[in-house]
């Protein structure tokens, strides 16, 4: 057999390309239900971290429990530009097509607001970053902040995911009321301690070493859908 | 199989592999998540697993095909078979192993296009018969984890204080006035580390430029 000639080179590449194409549809498709559901359950385990549950959820908790605490606890409601509540629309109903929709989680323990979760979404330094901020039920005091999917260097901008960075965000303010304006929080270079002065530390928190774009992306993206969901939360501000 | 299958001279598949011609000491290979990866010890453990699985794999694949392949696009060939292997791992991990495919994340797309294992492939595979790929495959897998995991417990205790995430350096020491070593953390730090490990496994191994 001639393995150099044109035409044998031409049929195996052909014959390699397709055993490839068929074996990698054939996992993508046939797996698709199992890792949508996944991802759907890993979205919805986030926002329940973002908001600080009372009870939090048990390390091991099976995929249905944790679904059942969230349609429990978390309402789903879609907003427009305006911050007005869109009537009979779901978060789950949105596509990429909806300009000027956006959903909005609201967690309620008997009843009673406790917390207000929506998704942060923007560029890091290398791969868009995912995540949801929780404000309280005052609009203004941040309740968490997960970081759940990523594709930024594991060590370095990677540590987005660790609880230490997300917990830094427990407490701090996006609006000044003695200002009365926006103070979205900021992601410093080093320690926000020795960085900034004491007045401003309720919007300042401690950066990644040697990660200092993916800080700035971070800062950046709160920055923006901070805005975009002030227009519905300036409403509950009492001032 | 007329072999053993771990006769001496598959012991020295292996010994090479690991040792004599250890793909980052002596081929100085993979030397990118070399430096990528190794902050944290536990990155550069999920890298080494990665690796190794992949390069074993991938040398039994083109080992079993090697015959067949047209020289001429051989590579492509090998790329091919690699980013199938990978890419099929990967969306089995997402289906079945949610959680610990969030922890590959990167990693994935970083064995593709580590040299190792294009490196093996074009060396051992292309002229040697499936087991004998396997092992060396294994072997050099083993080789760089070594490499990974030592520069990855260095830099993780001297650059964030941390191994495998725990406390190991007392807060007293902070106390005193230590400081972490902000360089381990950064790509030089890591440099500096391999250069060492390099010369002292090539003074041991007896090492002679050709």
């Amino acid at each position: 057999m001639n393995t150099s000639s044109t035409r044998y080179t031409f049929i195996f590449a052909v014959i390699v390309c397709v055993v490839s194409a068929v074996m990698l549809s054939v996992f993508s498709e046939g797996l698709r239900p199992q890792k949508e559901l996944n991802e759907e359950l890993d979205v919805k385990k986030n926002i329940l971290k973002a908001v600080a549950l009372k009870e939090p959820l048990a390390p091991k908790m099976k995929g249905g429990d944790v679904l059942e605490v969230y349609d429990s606890k978390i309402e789903e409601l879609v907003i427009d530009k305006e911050g007005h509540v869109v009537a009979g629309k779901t978060p789950k109903q949105l596509t990429g097509k909806d300009k000027d929709l956006y959903p909005l989680y609201i967690y309620k323990e008997d009843g009673r607001v406790m917390a207000y979760a929506f998704p942060i979404v923007g560029q890091g330094l290398w791969s868009t970053l995912y995540g949801y901020l929780a404000v309280e039920a005052d609009a203004t005091t941040i309740r968490g902040a997960t970081f759940y999917k990523h594709g930024e260097t594991p060590g370095l901008g990677g540590e987005i995911e660790k609880e230490w960075f997300q917990n830094n965000f427990k407490g701090k303010t996006i609006y000044s009321v003695k200002e009365h304006k926006l103070t979205p929080v900021v992601v410093v270079k080093g320690k926000a301690a020795d960085v900034v002065s004491k007045d401003e530390l309720s919007h300042h928190v401690d950066g990644i070493t040697a990660a200092t774009l993916t800080g700035k992306g971070v800062t950046e993206l709160i920055d923006r859908w901070v805005r975009v969901y002030d227009a519905y939360l300036s409403k509950l501000r009492k001032i | 199989m007329g072999e053993a299958l771990l006769s001496s001279k598959n012991q020295k598949i292996l010994k090479d592999g690991f040792w004599d011609t250890n793909p980052i000491t002596f081929q100085i290979l993979g030397i990118c998540s070399a430096l990528a990866v190794t902050t944290q010890l536990k990155a550069a453990i999920v890298m080494s697993l990665g690796l190794t699985f992949v390069t074993a794999g991938s040398n039994v694949v083109i080992s079993l095909i090697r015959n067949f392949i047209p020289p001429q696009i051989r590579i492509i060939v090998q790329l091919t078979v690699v980013s199938a292997l990978v890419i099929s791992i990967d969306q089995l991990l997402r289906a079945y192993m949610f959680d610990v495919s969030k922890q590959l994340s990167v990693f994935v797309g970083l064995i593709i296009t580590n040299c190792i294992v294009m490196g093996r492939l074009e060396a051992f595979a292309m002229g040697n018969p499936p087991w004998k790929s396997f092992l060396d495959g294994l072997a050099n897998g083993a080789g760089y984890s070594a490499v990974l995991i030592m520069i990855g417990i260095i830099r993780e205790i001297f650059g964030s204080g941390t191994l495998l995430g725990f406390h190991v350096i007392p807060a007293s020491f902070y106390a005193a006035g230590y400081v972490n070593n902000g360089m381990m953390v950064l790509a030089p730090g890591a440099f500096f580390l391999l250069g060492i490990i390099v010369w002292i496994q090539r003074s041991i191994s007896g090492y002679k430029e050709s």
